[in-house]
């Protein structure tokens, strides 16, 4: 409306929506492992180092595209992690809840970016408040800790502060120091030291590392690099190899004997340390080397608080390039954080793969031509048989590559069920704490891929299920004790292929429900009768919770157990083409399985003939097709029911349903199509079978969106559309008067 | 209510291309012998009939579906919608392939496509000259002056596919 942004701008915009989103999961996903390490009581300095770097980087996205909101949010988040990394502010859960509120209000601002939601100003404001009370509330660091090494002062004097932070830190925990000593290749100190690092890593913490400007000749360059650990020298000698390694202990001073005034504060850095390289000046037996500093483009000096240090002298040109290098990659890491991306990667709008997706189904349905012309061909000219031997051939290489570059595309529409988890664990996080429950949510399955469309869908109702599980099902620590259950309860959120479906199951391991108390609430509810109640197994019980009009607050708080929209958990699961599941035992648990096909895009469907009309079954609900035997078709209740193989199955007339009418000839017999979608089935039947076909189904129109029974439809060729039936609208809607009677007997192991 | 707003607000854009000066292109074609006309800025194509699948239990003025290069369109039977006297299709009919907003496109079945008029404001009467409360996907009346005495209804196409 106010007037036309370019093209181009909207679609850089685009990109910085999409890029910073995905550092806002990223965000998210840290926070989580950070809250895990921080229960653990065991955090890695490291990974608020990645958060403060994800901030950096979004501030700097934010500033490119005028997010002034998402600008000042993330500048007042960095003083903070900032502080944070410093140690001048202690970590803790309230700490981190303001940080997680950050990252949901990151979403927020993002949605109202992108056009999709209301600018949460205020939120934002008030956050802003609380995290600058944060910064005021620094706490001291240890004074003097340092001092009881032998450390030089020299080497001392120009760390900066977040590596005497560090420092300090391990020697508070009571981490031993180390000296290693190691000769890098100039030309390969990079790969060199990243290779160090990762050998140190699982020891301990590399605090910093100097040039000694030792020996070194003209392709060599010694390394200092004061490492802290728990483990002894023998062992990381055993362990941190190489030709020209030493490590030797960093010792303890006599108590007493501490150098005064400790390094609390940055001391000026002395004069010796910015003397050009020359040989090293030792001090004495143990005492580490006072080395110049390579000052010339060191993430030290963008360090917020920056010792001021002056400028060093030029060394030499080959060796500052490198060892700056190398110490940027480092924790510190500053502004020079680049917006450029390096992944291999290429964000696709989704959309673009839809228009992919359907070319390859018009691709598809000229092979169908193609096919009947090469078999037409071949019946007719005998005298062209080497052309249709060409023909057929050709047409089977077409049907390869076809095939080919359909398994690509839906390849590329794959992602890790992850994406959806992701939000999930923050979910429970925030669920678990505004109820003063200990929960555990334990993912496996998480590389699971399924369609990007469905993973999308599939964010709510988990969020629906895992908040039921928390809210109903697991127990008050006091209660969880008292039955002799861990205080912190557990959610299991579990994900596996099985065939052409993708199974997500949510377990807890809470009170779990119980039916006599279900089937209470239903008959008073009006849900069931009296009489029908008595007729229902443990099972169909439990699948009561799933009906509408079952569900409300009041009843299950009533119950202390589920049912806060429980059917709106179905409906959209149906809505994708999967079915949902309950378990559940009394004081063991509960679980909840959804069943998915893989994708949305590609179905495989039996086509079936109404009158002269084409409809498509999805075959993932078909169960079998068997010919219509009218003789065993009784009424019960008003209801056509067909006796099969000894069991009962509620049929559904289609050419009645859908008011299509019958071909002038009867037909000497029609079939029975039977559908089933979870543990229901309805045998559907149509005048015939025609057969299978893979179709790209397509939804129909917002106009025909009130039009009940129908998936979608699917181009056949030659421009006929056949509609898609939806199995499970279609049963809902025919078995709904009488839901429960017509539970599938196979579910039950046989009713016979 | 809300189409009515949306239409007062088609009605605005049309006074104020109006006021510029400008000219407005209408696409006429006919119903039932009366010519109706849509702007043709809404209107992407004009498709010989193709088969049309009809949607069992869908609204009675709904056809059915197309596919237009790979997309469904559903087709509406304008006829039946303006609760006209129906008649069979012909060669001459023709289905508009309309975009209605909300991102959707939708067919549009018509007796005969005719030709396209430039209407200047002047030649624009509003729906209330036909008296009282007129429906909301009447936008007004347009008397192109080149045409010696034509008539055509000026129709908005949100609210056709809203209350049917």
């Amino acid at each position: 409306m106010e007037g036309g942004r370019g093209d181009g701008t909207d679609k850089a915009r685009d990109e910085f929506l999409s890029e910073a989103q995905e550092l806002v999961d990223g965000l998210g996903r840290d926070l989580l492992t950070v809250d895990e390490a921080l229960k653990r009581g065991k955090l890695d300095a490291e990974l608020i180092n990645d958060i403060f770097r994800a901030v950096h980087t979004l501030k700097g996205l934010a500033g490119l595209f005028g997010a002034t909101r998402m600008a000042g949010l993330s500048h007042e988040l960095e003083d903070v992690l900032d502080d944070l990394r410093l140690g001048r502010v202690e970590l803790n859960q309230a700490v981190l809840d303001l940080l997680f509120q950050a990252v949901s209000l990151y979403g927020r601002i993002l949605a109202a970016e992108g056009g999709t939601g209301s600018d949460p100003a205020e939120d934002v404001e008030q956050l802003l408040v609380a995290l600058g009370q944060f910064s005021q509330r620094r706490t001291g660091g240890g004074v003097g800790v340092v001092s009881q090494y032998d450390l030089d002062p020299g080497l001392l004097g120009v760390l900066t502060e977040y590596e005497e932070h560090r420092l300090r830190t391990n020697i508070q925990q009571g981490q031993g120091l180390y000296r290693l000593r190691v000769r890098f290749s100039l030309a390969t100190i990079d790969s060199e030291l990243d290779e160090l690092k990762a050998k140190a890593r699982p020891h301990g913490e590399i605090i910093t590392y100097l040039p000694t400007g030792s020996g070194a000749d003209i392709d060599t360059i010694e390394l200092e690099i004061l490492m802290a650990s728990r483990a002894s020298v023998e062992l990381l000698r055993s362990s941190i190899t190489g030709p020209d390694v030493n490590i030797d202990e960093v010792r303890r001073r006599a108590a007493g004997s501490g150098h005064p005034g400790g390094v609390s504060t940055p001391a000026p850095p002395r004069a010796p340390a910015h003397d050009s390289i020359g040989p090293p000046t030792r001090v004495g037996g143990d005492v580490l080397t006072p080395v110049p500093r390579t000052t010339g483009g060191g993430a030290q000096a963008q360090l917020p608080p920056p010792p001021e240090l002056p400028p060093g002298p030029k060394h030499t040109p080959s060796l500052v390039p490198s060892v700056a290098a190398a110490r940027a990659a480092q924790p510190p890491a500053g502004q020079e954080i680049s917006l450029r991306s390096v992944s291999q990667t290429v964000r696709v709008d989704i959309r673009k793969l839809d228009r992919l997706m359907t070319v390859v189904g018009e691709l598809a349905i000229v092979k169908t031509a193609i096919a009947n012309l090469a078999e037409r061909v071949r019946n007719r000219a005998a005298e062209a048989r080497e052309l249709s031997i060409e023909l057929a051939r050709l047409n089977r290489t077409f049907e390869r590559h076809l095939a080919q570059m359909q398994s690509g595309i839906l390849e590329v529409r794959m992602v890790p069920l992850g994406q959806a988890f992701d939000k999930l664990a923050r979910v429970v996080r925030q669920i678990s704490r505004e109820h003063g429950k200990d929960v555990n949510l334990v993912v496996t399955g998480a590389e699971t891929e399924i369609d990007k469309l469905i993973v999308e869908e599939l964010s709510d109702p988990l969020m629906h299920m895992i908040r039921n599980a928390i809210d109903h099902g697991t127990e008050p620590r006091d209660e969880r004790l008292s039955v002799g259950k861990p205080p912190v309860g557990t959610i299991a959120l579990n994900a596996f292929q099985k065939g052409n479906h993708v199974v997500i199951e949510v377990e807890d391991d809470g009170r779990g429900m119980d039916p006599e108390a279900l089937l209470d609430v239903a008959v008073r509810r009006g849900v069931v009768t009296r009489a029908e109640a008595s007729e229902l197994s443990p099972r169909e019980v439990l699948a009561l919770v799933f009906m509408p009009g079952f569900t409300t607050k009041e009843v299950a708080t009533d119950l202390s157990g589920r049912g806060v929209g429980l059917d709106v958990v179905k409906t959209n699961i149906a809505k994708l083409g999967g079915i949902v599941d309950i378990t559940s035992d009394v004081g063991i648990g509960t679980k909840m399985t959804i069943t998915l096909p893989i994708t949305l895009a590609i179905i495989n469907v039996l086509l079936v003939e109404l009158g002269s009309r084409l409809f498509a079954v999805p075959l993932a609900n078909v169960e079998e097709a068997i010919a219509l035997d009218e003789s065993q078709v009784r009424t019960v209740e008003a209801r056509e029911v067909l006796t099969v193989r000894g069991a009962s199955l509620p049929i559904c007339r289609l050419s009645r349903l859908f008011g299509v009418p019958l071909r002038e000839r009867e037909r000497p017999r029609a079939f029975v199509v039977i559908a089933r979608v979870g543990n229901r089935r309805l045998g559907l039947v149509v005048d015939e079978l025609v057969g299978q076909q893979d179709i790209v189904i397509k939804p129909l129109g917002k106009s025909l969106k009130s039009v009940r029974g129908f998936a979608g439809a699917t181009e056949l060729g030659d421009q006929r559309v056949a509609l898609v039936l939806d199995a499970a609208a279609l049963i809902e809607e025919v078995l709904l008067p009488t839901e429960t009677r017509f539970l599938a007997p196979a579910a039950e192991g046989g009713r016979n | 209510m809300a189409a009515l707003i949306r239409a007062r607000g088609e009605k605005r854009a049309v006074r104020r291309a109006g006021e510029a000066g400008k000219r407005i292109e209408y696409l006429a074609f006919v119903l039932a012998g009366e010519t109706y006309a849509v702007q043709i800025a809404h209107v992407a194509e004009i498709l010989r009939v193709p088969p049309i699948t009809e949607v069992p239990r869908a609204p009675a003025h709904v056809l059915g579906v197309i596919s237009v290069r790979g997309k469904l369109v559903t087709v509406v039977d304008l006829r039946r919608r303006f609760r006209l006297a129906e008649s069979p299709m012909d060669r001459r009919s023709r289905v508009l392939l309309a975009d209605v907003g909300r991102g959707e496109q939708i067919g549009l079945l018509v007796d005969e496509v005719q030709q396209v008029w430039r209407l200047a404001f002047e030649e624009i009467e509003q729906s209330n000259v036909l008296g009282g409360e007129q429906p909301a996907h009447i936008a007004g009346i347009g008397r192109p002056a080149e045409s010696g005495g034509a008539i055509l209804i000026l129709l908005e196409l949100r609210p056709i596919l809203e209350s049917a």
